[in-house]
Parts: C-alpha cells; structure tokens; sequence
C-alpha cells in the first residue's frame, strides 16, 4: 500500500502541472509537514554545526604537533585558519541522511511510516486518492481522460452560453413582437432571469445542468429537459445505426482496396468514396425521397415514431459521408502498414498472404481507424441536425434548428451541449478502448 | 515494354478511368432515355457508347504497342485523332485521354494548354446557351466572340506545344511572349492561364535550377494525374463562367421574378427551367457559382490563417502555452462545425458575414492541430537548431524556418476542406440561416426547388449536381495535391 503511495508521490513530483496540483490537494497535509521537516532539519544543522570542543582542541594539537615537526613557530593567527578550515572539512564530511536532504524524500519517507498516514489520514484523503490514481499508467490514464472530458463539457456550456448571452438580438422583443411594452419585456426578463450578470446567469446554468433543471423555453414555457428527453432518443438511434452501418460497410470496403491495391476495385470504391463524400446530405435526401418514397414508393419520405423502414432512409443518408471518410482511412492506413518492417520480416517468415493480413496488418491498422472514427462521429452528428430537417424527425438537430430563430437561450444550449456530451462520451470509449487494447500503449502507461 | 508494365502506367490508366466513366455515363443516357424518350438523351447515348467502344480499343491497342506516340500504328493514330473529337459532344473523359495520347514526350505546357483549351470550349457553350434567351446583355457578343477566339488560338498553341519548348529556337523569348499573353488573358476567369505561365516562368524564363527542380516535381505529379487535372478543369470553369457572367448573363433572369415563365420545363431558353418566381434557375446556379465559391474559399482560409498561426505558436513555444491554447480549442472542437455554427448565427444573425465567421471559427481547431503537429516535428531538426545557435530570435525562426516547411500537410487539409465548407454553406443556406434567401446561392436556389420535389424535381436536381461537381472537383484537387506533397508516395 505504501509504496503505491509512494510511487504516486513520485510521478506527481515529476511534472511542474502535476506539482501544483499535489499541493494544492495535500495542502492541509503538505504545510504542517513541511514546517515539521523545516524544524527538524534546523535542529539537525544546530547539532552539528555547534563548536565541538573537543574537536577543536584536537585540532590545535595537530597544528602545533606539525609546526614542531617542520621546525616552525607556531603563528596564532595561521593556527585559526587551519582550525577553521579543518573543522568545515569534517563538518561536510559528517553523514547527513539522505532523508534530510529534501524535503521530497523527508515526506516519502513519512509516508512510508504508518502512523503519520494514520494520523494525516482525514486531511490528506484526497491528497492519497490521487497519489493512487498517479501510481498506476493506466488508472491514470482513465481518470484524466474523464476529467478532460468534464472540462469540455464545462467549456462548452461556458462558450455557447456566452455566445447567447453577447447576441445583440432580443428574445422578448422576438417572442413579445413589437406592440410589447417596455414593462412587459422587463416581466418576460425578470421571469426567465435574463435582466441578472453574466455571471449570476452562467453559474445559473451550469449549476442547472449538474441538477438536470435546464429551465424552459422562452416560447411556449416547456420544460427543456422534458422536450431533449423526448427527442434525444431518436437523434441517438439514428446516429449509432449510422455509425453501425458505416463501420459494416466501409471496413470490408477499404480492407478490400488496400488488399487489392491499385485495381479496378479499388479505384471504382474510391471512386465511389470520393462521391460519398462530395455529396451534400439534403440534397441526397431529396434525391432518396424523390425516388424511394415518391417514384417507387417503397420507403415513407416522412419519419414516423415506431416505424422501423421510416429511420431507413436517414439513417443510409447520415451514413453515407462517413462511411466514405472511414473506406478511405482503413486503406491508407492498412496500406501503410503493409510497408512496415515487420510485415516484410512476416514476409521473410513465409507466412501466407492471408496469415500476414489477419495477423499482422489488421491489428495494427484498426487502432488509428477507431480514432478517425471517433472524430467523424462528432461531424456526422453536425449533419443530423440537417438530415432530420430533410426526413422531419423530431430529434436534437431539429430540434436545435428551430429554437435558433427566437433565439431561445435554454433550449439552444441544452440541445448543443447534449451534443457535445454525446460526442465526448463516444470519444472517451475511443480512447479507453484505444488504451485497454493497444498493447504499446498500455505497456507504456504502465511503465510510466 | 511488358504489359504489366503498360496496365501500371499513368498514360493507360487514365485511357481505363475514360472508358469507364464513359461506358457509365452511356449508360446512364440510355436509362434517361427509356424513362423520358427525350431524343437529346437518344443522341448522347449513342455519341457516348461509340466513343466507349474507341476507346475499348484503344485499351486493347495500347496493351500491345506500348505507351509512346511514335511507336503506334497509323491506326491506333487515327483512333486518337477521332476520339478528340468526342470533346463535341461534351465527353470531356475520353478527349482529354486522346490529347495526352497524342503527345511523343509529356511535357508539361502541352497537358496544360489541353485543359486550357477544354476549358474555353466548355465555357464558350455555356455561355453560348444565353443565345436562346429573348435577350442578351450588350456586352455578350463582344465577350463571347473573343472567347471563341481565345479557344481558337488555343487550338493553335495545342499544335505549337506538342514540342517541348526548349527544342525551338529562341525559347526564352518565345517563352516570354506566351507568358505574358497567358497572364493578360487569364482575365476571362481561366486560373489554368496563371498556373501555365508561372510554369513557363519557371521553366523557361528564369535560370536559378533549385526552383525549377522543385517546382517541377510538384506540378508534374500534378499534371500526370488526371483526375486532379479534372478536378482543377472543373473548378476553373465553374469560376470563370461564374467571372464573365457579370458580363454575359442578364441579372434580371437570375433575380427578378416573372411571372409569365412559372415552373417552365427544362428548355434551351431555360436550360434548368424556371423556379416558382419564374426566375432562370440555370442563371441563378451560374451567378451563385461565385458565391459559394468565394464563401468556401474564405470559410476555409481564415480558418488556415488564424489556426495556423495559433498552432505554430502552440508548438513552438513553453508547454504552457501550448496546454492553455490546445485546452481551449479542444472546447471548441467537441461542437461540430455545423452546431456551432448555427448557435453563432442564432446569437448574431443569419447573414453572410455572419455565416462566414461562423464556419471558419468551427475550422480553426483542425487547423491548428495539423499545424501544431508538424511544428512539433519540424522543430527537432537540425537546421533549427542551428538558427537557435545563430541567435535568431524566436519569431523569426518560427515564421520564417519553420512555418513554411510545416505549409505541406496544410494545404492538403485546406484544399480537401472547401469541400466541405461548400456543403457546410449551402447545408445552412438549406435551412434558411445562411446567405440571405434572395441571393441566388446554391443552397438557397436548392431550397426553393426542394418545395416542388413531386412535381418539378428538376429544380432540386441541377443545383444539386452544381454542389456535387464543384466539391467533388476540389476533392480530386486535394487528394492529388496529398499525392504530390506527401513524401511516403515515394
């Protein structure tokens, strides 16, 4: 347990960020140690450092002993220097432990002893549970991973807020329309809590949001959260049945390019790709309408809540650019490392084509693929909002659409920061599972 | 030469890539005529499954003759010469497969002044189109009249550049005549004119060998790939017809309504038909051109300016710096570009300075990361070093050493990001909070088709297709500017 601790302490010493933080976390248990390390380490000096007299007698017996020997008169002054000299000589060679030399090594080593554990144990809890964290690569690795992802989040409902907040244009004229009086407007302020600071308003709504009251809408007074429960289920179906088809799809496709790199094949599926990708999403959602559900009528053009074969249609069209951004990633990346060394040397080997692809080439090659995937996520949430407004779903994106005109404050930040946490939480599993499986970088963290 | 070796060279692939696109689009023509029976489609289908079958064999030609000129029978020649005459019919695939073919040595001015010469013939019928309107504007004739000129003396320079330039007598003179001639003409919107006489500058006007290694190894890869010379042949005619439509298409037919011409079919006077408003959708998309060009070329150069900047910054200087500025940007890069844009123009107003300033501040992140990333490298190297033991100061190492040899992966993220700022602007524009309704915009003039999707599907069609080919056309660029400047090609 204690040199879990200490290994913690160690890491946490190591890096100037990480300094601040293990101070101002241990700063009941720091300061109170550091003045005990200060009070010893004088007391230890104060040993020392007092004239011995015994020493010094010694010392002025040598010095006369040598002035017989050599034949020369003995000079008072001289004899004091050589004392001096002599005796600063023996007080640096005097062995001071090493624990008294820092005071890094004074705590570690008060670390190590139980008692002051046990006696510093409530105002050092926190100060401990982060030495814990630190000790360990991986444990580490997670725990900063959330709070980043915490940060972002904070960041992001600090950025849209204030954005909101600087806008010249004026919801209770908006929603009032222009006959309101002066104290009507002052009411629909005073109600929705507009006419307070920046900052009452801002910690109004990050504090709203750890309590999951997110207020209502300026139009209507619905309650925000009620309406993003409503449509975030659908806004999510969407996106992970995207995600889902585009990883099926796109996978095979770009592995069957980088394996039969420059043929036909491969060009026509880049080819393809490079269209996926050049295709706006209304437009392609227009075009699926016109023919899926206006010519051959066999897809309805309009979502409906509970029918399946209604979510086909968006759910290809939100697919298909990034299915085409992931097809392209896979062969480059696969094509990459099919020139590594060590597929050459798996070459060498004599292993079969097929051995060296599922062997070496795919598990070295998918971790930089997850992480696209990850970023693409994000983009491809943009383009919900704008895929839902073509197939009129009731979800997020529309959502947030049609609250921008008024602009509706709590709705527009509510429905752009549940976004942003939906994107933060996919790439949080990204990166863990990029940590928890790649064998490099666990190793890594753990060494460290 | 073996055939394996044929089958792998530029020069037949790009004969294979105009065979297929061709066999697709002849096939696409004979579905459009079994659904519409239209004779147009009738006479494209056959122009274009006998320009398939040339160039079929063609294919078969080249496999057994090799890939150089003087080695062809007077067959597999005349193959060539009649297949640049399927430019006619507007396959653009197949003819400027023959025009490389007929080359003896690829030089460089000879494969730009082909896509010169395409270019100025596609734009001449473009423009020419306007001659079925009730009226034209005063300036059309003149305009259109030195554009055919212009085409007609490209026709002669294809001839006179099939030889390398430095093989006539006099080249640098000669070099220097065509250089100014390109510059001054590149007013009619034609960027491949700029590009063609910096290229003779550099090749044959100025002497300094270092340049002109560097800059030819660039562009050739660059003119060797044909399908980022399509690309680049596109945007330059998307541009200029856009340019020279101040001159050549009415205003009115593009913004005023007319209500005598509702809903029209596609026609030769309406050659989109006419939306709701009766306004000339095919004016509407030619003058929006330069609209959303000029939208995605900003949403996508500030965001490289401002990015760039604070990712060289970041990666250069203390690693607090770097935390607090990639700390705050990775805030901002957990919204997604459209998101964030949409709170932007909520908070401020839909208008286009609006909606630019939206878009680019959603880009700057990913700017700033490509940057930070290659000063981090770059920033190890030798020569870097070496300027710190100069004593040069910080700025001027880090903006005048290392920033322009980190410009590389940049301008390939750039290029492959107008693309996506087109969609991003028309995709607002769609949503009606992007460029104000009334401006013919792409996404605006899609919008209004896209209420008359069951009756006039037309009006969301061609607008569409607009989009499509313009990023599409950009998306070719970008990959083939990655090619040229990734090293890992080699």
């Amino acid at each position: 347990m204690t040199h879990r601790l200490i290994k913690g302490y160690r890491i946490m010493s190591s890096s100037p960020g990480l300094t601040v933080l293990n101070w101002l976390f241990g700063i009941f248990v720091h300061v109170p140690t550091f003045f005990y390390y200060r009070i010893k380490f004088r007391d230890f000096k104060k040993q020392t450092l007092t004239a011995n007299p015994i020493f010094i007698q010694k010392l002025a017996r040598d010095y006369d002993a040598r002035a017989r020997y050599f034949g020369q008169e003995i000079n008072e002054r001289k004899k004091q220097t050589f004392i001096n000299k002599e005796y600063k000589k023996a007080v640096s060679d005097i062995h001071v432990p090493d624990v008294m030399t820092r005071y890094s090594l004074f705590f570690e080593n008060q670390l190590s002893k139980r008692s002051f554990l046990f006696l510093t144990f409530i105002p050092g809890i926190l100060l401990y549970l982060l030495f814990f964290i630190y000790h360990q690569g991986l444990v580490r690795f997670v725990v900063e991973r959330l709070v980043a992802t915490g940060f972002v989040i904070v960041s992001v409902i600090i950025i849209v807020f204030s954005l909101l907040y600087f806008s010249p244009q004026d919801p209770a004229q908006n929603i009032l329309g222009e006959q309101a009086t002066q104290l009507q407007r002052d009411n629909f302020n005073r109600t929705h809590g507009l006419d307070q600071s920046y900052i009452a308003q801002l910690t109004d709504r990050l504090h709203g949001f750890i309590t999951f009251d997110l207020g209502s809408t300026f139009a209507g007074n619905e309650d925000v959260l009620q309406n993003i429960e409503n449509r975030f289920p659908v806004t999510l179906a969407i996106a992970f049945s995207s995600l889902a088809l585009a990883v099926m799809i796109a996978i095979p496709i770009g592995m069957i390019s980088a394996i039969y790199v420059r043929s036909f094949w491969d060009y026509s599926f880049m080819f393809l790709a490079l269209i996926g990708l050049s295709i706006p999403s209304f437009w392609q959602g227009l075009i699926f309408i016109l023919t899926f559900a206006i010519e051959l009528d066999w897809l309805p053009s309009t979502y409906t809540p509970g029918n399946i074969a209604s979510l086909i249609m968006p759910v290809v069209v939100l697919g298909t650019g990034l299915s085409a951004t992931i097809a392209r990633m896979t062969r480059s990346e696969i094509l990459e490392v099919m020139h590594e060394d060590y597929m050459m040397t798996a070459k060498a080997k004599g292993l079969s084509k097929q051995r060296m692809f599922t062997r070496h080439a795919l598990p070295n090659a998918w971790i930089p693929i997850l992480t696209v995937i990850g970023l693409q996520f994000g983009a491809m949430l943009g383009g919900a909002s704008v895929t839902e407004k073509v197939f009129n779903i009731k979800g997020l994106g529309s959502y947030i659409v049609d609250k921008q005109f008024i602009p509706d404050i709590p709705a527009i930040l509510a429905g752009v920061v549940y976004m942003a946490i939906m994107i933060s939480v996919v790439n949080l599993v990204v990166d863990l599972l990029y940590a928890l499986l790649n064998p490099r970088l666990r190793a890594e963290l753990n060494d460290g | 030469m073996s055939t394996e070796k044929i089958k792998g060279h530029d020069r037949y692939k790009h004969s294979q890539f105009a065979f297929t696109l061709s066999t697709l689009f002849s096939l696409f023509f004979l579905y459009l005529t079994a659904s519409n029976g239209a004779m147009t489609y009738m006479i494209l289908f056959i122009a274009f499954s006998i320009h398939s079958a040339i160039q079929g064999l063609l294919l078969k030609r080249l496999t057994v003759e090799g890939l150089r000129y003087d080695d062809y029978t007077m067959f597999t020649r005349a193959l060539i010469t009649i297949q640049m005459f399927s430019l006619l019919t507007g396959n653009i695939f197949t003819a400027t497969c023959a025009f490389r073919l007929r080359q003896a040595e690829e030089t460089m001015s000879y494969t730009f002044i082909t896509y010169i010469f395409v270019a100025d013939l596609l734009l001449v019928s473009l423009t020419a189109l306007n001659i079925f309107k009730p009226f034209v504007t005063n300036t059309f004739l003149i305009v259109l009249i030195g554009q055919i000129i212009l085409t007609i003396i490209d026709m002669w320079l294809i001839h006179y550049l099939r030889r390398d330039l430095s093989t006539r007598a006099h080249a640098t003179r000669k070099a220097q005549g065509l250089a100014i001639f390109f510059i001054l003409t590149a007013a009619t919107g034609n960027v491949l004119r700029l590009l063609l006489s910096y290229h003779l500058y550099i090749h044959y006007i100025q002497s300094d060998a270092s340049r002109r290694n560097r800059s030819g190894v660039f562009w050739q890869k660059i003119t060797r790939s044909f399908t980022s010379m399509l690309g680049l042949l596109f945007i330059v005619v998307i541009f200029s017809l856009s340019w020279t439509s101040t001159l050549t298409f009415v205003e009115r037919f593009a913004v005023e309504n007319n209500y005598q011409a509702l809903l029209l079919e596609p026609s030769l006077v309406h050659p989109f038909g006419t939306d709701n408003f009766g306004r000339d959708v095919y004016s509407r998309v030619v003058k929006g051109g330069v609209i959303s060009l000029s939208i995605g070329l900003l949403t996508t150069i500030i965001p490289m300016l401002i990015g760039g900047t604070l990712g060289a910054i970041s990666g250069y200087f203390h690693p607090l710096v770097d935390q607090t500025i990639m700390r705050v940007l990775d805030a901002l890069y957990a919204i997604p570009g459209i998101l964030l844009a949409i709170a932007i123009i909520a908070a401020f107003g839909s208008n286009t300075t609006n909606l630019i300033i939206a878009l680019s501040i959603g880009a700057i992140p990913m700017f700033a990361r490509t940057m930070r990333a290659s000063v981090l490298t770059i920033k190890q190297l030798d020569y870097i070093k070496a300027s710190v033991a100069i004593g040069e100061s910080d700025w001027k190492i880090l903006f005048k050493h290392i920033v322009p040899n980190a410009l590389a992966p940049m301008i390939v993220r750039g290029t492959l990001a107008i693309g996506t700022a087109v969609i991003a602007t028309s995709s607002l524009s769609f949503l009606g909070i992007g460029v104000e309704p009334h401006v013919p915009e792409w996404g605006n003039v899609l919008r209004v088709g896209s209420s008359y999707l069951e009756t006039e599907p037309y009006l969301a069609i061609f607008p569409g297709l607009a989009i499509i080919l313009l990023v599409l056309s950009f998306n070719f660029l970008g990959d083939g500017i990655r090619d040229a400047l990734d090293p890992k090609m080699d």
